[in-house]
């Protein structure tokens, strides 16, 4: 079982997250400086953050009729919304909030990533901004059902919302071996709501970076910092849903949460650069008309088979 | 403790780049690309996001005015650097880091944006939403863009026709390029009405509309909704596009309504820059004799860097740098031997990509008939599909030039097309090109938009050269 | 109910009740669509401290997603231009003032005049399998004919909404393959 609300947890859990998604930006960056045949090293990897002393001398951006109350709260919703989601992750025997309803509550975070991102595209009162908070609206109508399926049919399998149940509930067999269509499915929707990868439409090279071309100073960093905080987010909840939590042999129960999640990451940050960006326009037919049904499939396998249990 | 010296110094250590490529600078971006992928400078695509302005290529007085309103859209610290030639580009880099770095500079420069800054708000006309009054119903659905090209003819020449515009109009004309997100779109909603005494009343409206900004007009789309028109200018500057082309699209939603083409801007001396791609061609024309395997790898090159165009703009980064990196490496003169087996594997790993197919199928489908017609001679003719069907033009044609890299016949300008076509100066295939795209772009959507430009990449240079030989003639 | 709760629900009321004022006194479409959606977000907080943390934070949820959508349409179709201009979501504003008084009033009053139960049996431990056997287990049909009504609705009115038919995508004898639509979908019907 997981121990909730001890105090220090609270300091944890988001440290632990910003430490997560550094090693997210620091292996995309060695992926990327092998890829541009640079030579591959700490130096590399830690270049990126330059960016965030950087952020903080570069002046804001001023522009014309830009509803900067919006904008502002658009951005800042994104990594927030990514470090209340951890609240409910538990990792190996802590969490910070072991709510009843914990798989709901890291969905609703999730879905605040709709708002900010609109807003956040909507604020600065440019063409190509407005168009990428569109486009994230597009694609969340996409992602948004095969990855709640996704979330349901984990929740099925443990006849439970809290995450500390389905951890547990997985004892001897992982959900990812036997739910593969909500384990794959849930991964793609970690990717969309972070917006990364094949899933930047929001922030198509073609828009000019869409709801990232306006912003700059802190508020970029704000919301750049956003896309890997979900990013590792998504990666150390897969760990309770579908890989059995922190649960193992030989190892503490943290040091199985830390070596999944990191397992995780690393496949996601891999698989960034694996396919083009899959533009809404043909991503929301399939996603309806092939992954939703699928997805539902997969949520009545479990319900059969706790039915028959 | 100097916080934003320290700053200053971290900004210096890893400049992020905007590059803007003035016409006949396709040399120097590719020097530029090498060495900012070399040193690790991220190049992004908008001024916001950038500290170093590099201008890459000639002087080009037709493009100051969109590349000083560039510059007033970087954010400080900034600095901004002008390389002419691909040897320049180093020291206009370690002389664009100097200045970042240097407190001094910046200082003053920080102080000068801020009052630009304030200026700027004012300036910045036109943004999105808000359209000219200028594409009223009353100025005839067939679109401002041909409209306007028609009066730009009757002025007597490219550009002749919107200068009189930018001078006699108000801030929303200043903002005339677009060449990036947010520049604007109303140059020619707000032409028009200069030319209209008629629609003087809406000057006066203006005051009252948020920021000073015209209000939109409503247009019916093609889903039956009557949703507000956006203008919105792609180029001249912007990312992963051709350099130098700027076209005027009518947006409504993300779906191109109307699209019209500018004439391309030419460099200063009138022909001094020649078409980079098209070089063995021209050296040919001119009685030079010219290895075919020099052309080929010209050719092959050419393929790769439009590759790297469209795979950026499909949101492929990672095999975007694979195919800019094979084409430095043929550029340099890399044995073929050296680059078969990578060159082999991109065009293997892209060709077959079954996700970049599906995602590129049925978007801007030109047939082979239709392409003749249009006089398209080059592999966009070949091809005679959609936008699938031309990168695998591409990736075909490489892998079919692969064994003749090193091959010393001369060239035979008649034989081997030049990388967008058969090489003629009077009408050099990116002519073809170009003017396929209103059509192409109509009704698309701005990502597929986006896509066919980028599968058909004109080179907007070729043009110039037409230009040059017209004068010269003349 | 301890003192946090009850706190934090006199805070999130009166939260809800600015931000429902700021409906209707911001003149612009996007701010009011957001503000409604935080006057949403904090009556969610408020269905949770009550005890029903499911429903308040699917009221959250769902809140989200649906005002994020419904600003899409708001500013689409309602707003000229495009909702920065500056208007006024206050309309017919007698007659309106007269009947939400009166549904104030009504409300209001049914709060003192109803004889409400007394609490019987213990509190629940997990309220959100109340709420599932609630709905799903005596009300099991009305549930499943209200998702067969409201998928009907959608689908009708979308029908109902586009201005292309079947004969324009597929011609006149339904045998076009693939369907002529102005943008191709995912899946190359």
């Amino acid at each position: 079982m997981v121990e909730a609300g001890a105090w220090w947890t609270l300091l944890a859990a988001p440290g632990l997250l910003v430490v997560l998604a550094a090693l997210a930006v620091a292996g995309n960056a060695v992926l990327d400086a092998r890829n541009a045949g640079r030579p591959v090293g700490v130096a590399g990897a830690v270049r990126p953050f330059l960016d965030v002393p950087r952020a903080l001398v570069v002046q804001p951006r001023r522009l014309p009729a830009a509803d900067r109350l919006l904008w502002r709260a658009g951005v800042v919703t994104v990594p927030v919304a990514a470090v209340l989601s951890t609240l409910v992750i538990p990792f190996g025997g802590h969490v910070v909030a072991d709510l009843s309803v914990g798989v709901v509550w890291f969905n609703a975070m999730e879905v605040l990533t709709w708002a900010g991102l609109w807003l956040a595209g909507w604020g600065p009162n440019a063409a190509f901004s407005l168009v990428g908070g569109y486009r994230f609206l597009a694609q969340g109508l996409a992602y948004e059902l095969p990855l709640m399926f996704a979330l349901i049919s984990a929740a099925t399998g443990a006849e439970s919302l809290r995450v500390g149940d389905i951890a547990a509930a997985q004892d001897g067999l992982w959900y990812a071996v036997w739910m593969p269509v909500a384990f794959a499915a849930y991964l793609a929707g970690v990717l969309a709501f972070s917006f990364l990868g094949p899933f930047a439409y929001p922030a198509g090279r073609d828009l000019a970076g869409g709801v990232l071309g306006e912003v700059s100073g802190v508020d970029r960093l704000l919301l750049r910092a956003g896309r890997w905080l979900w990013l590792a987010s998504g990666a150390a909840m897969a760990v309770p849903l579908f890989l059995g939590g922190g649960a193992g042999p030989g190892l503490p129960a943290w040091a199985w949460s830390l070596v999944k999640t990191l397992l995780v990451l690393g496949l996601l940050v891999w698989g960034l650069r694996r396919l083009p960006v899959i533009r809404a326009d043909r991503y929301v037919e399939f996603a309806w008309v092939v992954l939703i049904p699928l997805t539902i499939v997969q949520a009545l396998v479990p319900a059969v088979v706790n039915l028959n249990r | 403790m100097d916080l934003t010296g320290l700053g200053l110094r971290v900004t210096a250590a890893r400049p992020h780049v905007l590059l803007a490529t003035v016409p006949g600078g396709a040399a120097v971006r590719l020097a530029a690309e090498r060495l900012l992928s070399s040193r690790d400078w991220p190049q992004v695509p908008t001024p916001a996001q950038a500290d170093l302005l590099l201008v890459a290529g000639p002087d080009s007085p037709e493009s100051q005015a969109a590349l000083e309103r560039l510059w007033r859209d970087l954010p400080a610290p900034r600095a901004r650097v002008h390389a002419r030639t691909a040897d320049e580009v180093e020291a206009a880099l370690d002389a664009g880091r100097a200045l970042l770095g240097s407190p001094a500079v910046q200082h003053e420069s920080a102080a000068l944006p801020a009052e630009a800054g304030g200026h700027q708000e004012g300036e910045h006309g036109s943004r999105e939403r808000h359209e000219g009054d200028g594409q009223a119903p009353g100025h005839g659905g067939e679109g401002g863009g041909q409209g306007e090209r028609r009066a730009d003819d009757a002025h007597g020449g490219p550009g002749g026709g919107h200068t009189p515009h930018d001078a006699g109009q108000d801030r929303e004309a200043e903002h005339g390029d677009g060449g990036q997100a947010h520049d604007d779109q109303d140059a020619d909603g707000h032409g028009n009405p200069g030319g209209h005494g008629g629609h003087g009343g809406h000057g006066g409206g203006r005051t009252e509309m948020p920021g000073g900004l015209p209000m939109a007009e409503q247009g019916a789309d093609r889903d039956g909704l009557a949703l507000d028109q956006l203008h919105v200018s792609l180029g001249p500057f912007l990312a992963d596009w051709p350099a130098g082309l700027t076209i005027r699209l009518v947006l409504q939603g993300d779906v191109v309504q109307r699209a019209g083409v500018d004439e391309p801007a030419t460099p200063a001396a009138g022909g001094a820059a020649e078409p980079y791609w098209a070089q063995p061609w021209l050296r040919v024309a001119s009685g030079e004799r010219v290895p075919v395997g020099e052309a080929v790898r010209r050719r092959a090159a050419a393929h790769l860097d439009s590759l790297g165009r469209l795979l950026a703009v499909a949101g492929w980064p990672a095999e975007a740098v694979r195919a800019r990196r094979l084409r430095d490496d043929l550029l340099s003169g890399a044995p073929r031997a050296a680059v078969a087996p990578r060159l082999e594997r991109f065009t293997r790993r892209v060709g077959r990509s079954r996700t970049l197919a599906w995602l590129t199928s049925g978007i801007g489908v030109v047939t082979a008939q239709k392409a003749r017609e249009a006089g398209v001679s080059g592999p966009a003719a070949r091809a005679g599909g959609d936008v699938t069907a031309r990168y695998r033009q591409w990736l075909t044609d490489i892998r079919r030039d692969l064994p003749r890299l090193e091959d010393a016949a001369p060239l035979d300008v008649a034989m081997e097309e030049s990388p967008r076509g058969l090489w003629s100066a009077e009408d050099p295939p990116s002519a073809a090109l170009i003017a396929l795209l209103p059509r192409l772009l109509e009704g698309a959507e701005l990502a597929a938009a986006r896509l066919v430009v980028a599968s058909l990449d004109p080179e907007p240079d070729e043009l110039a050269a037409r230009s040059a030989v017209e004068v010269a003639r003349g | 109910m301890g003192t946090t709760d009850t706190v934090l629900l006199a805070a999130l009321g009166v939260l809800a009740l600015v931000f429902g004022v700021l409906v209707f006194t911001l003149n612009s479409m996007a701010r009011v669509t957001f503000s409604l959606l935080a006057a949403l977000v904090c009556v969610g907080g408020i269905t949770a401290v009550l005890g029903l943390p499911y429903l308040g934070v699917v009221i959250v949820l769902m809140m989200v997603m649906e005002m994020v959508i419904m600003a899409v349409f708001m500013i689409a179709y309602m707003m000229n231009p495009a909702g920065l201009m500056p208007m006024s979501m206050l309309h017919n504003k007698r007659g309106a003032l007269t009947i939400s008084g009166l549904v104030f009033v009504a409300l209001a009053a049914g709060i003192f005049l109803v004889s409400w139960p007394d609490r019987t049996a213990s509190r629940p431990r997990d309220t959100t399998f109340q709420v599932g056997r609630a709905l799903m287990a005596e009300q099991m049909l009305t549930m499943v004919l209200l998702g067969f009504v409201l998928l009907a609705t959608m689908v009708g009115a979308t029908v109902l909404a586009t201005h292309r038919g079947r004969y324009d995508r597929f011609g006149d004898d339904l045998d076009q393959r693939p369907a002529k639509d102005p943008a191709g979908g995912g899946v190359g019907r």
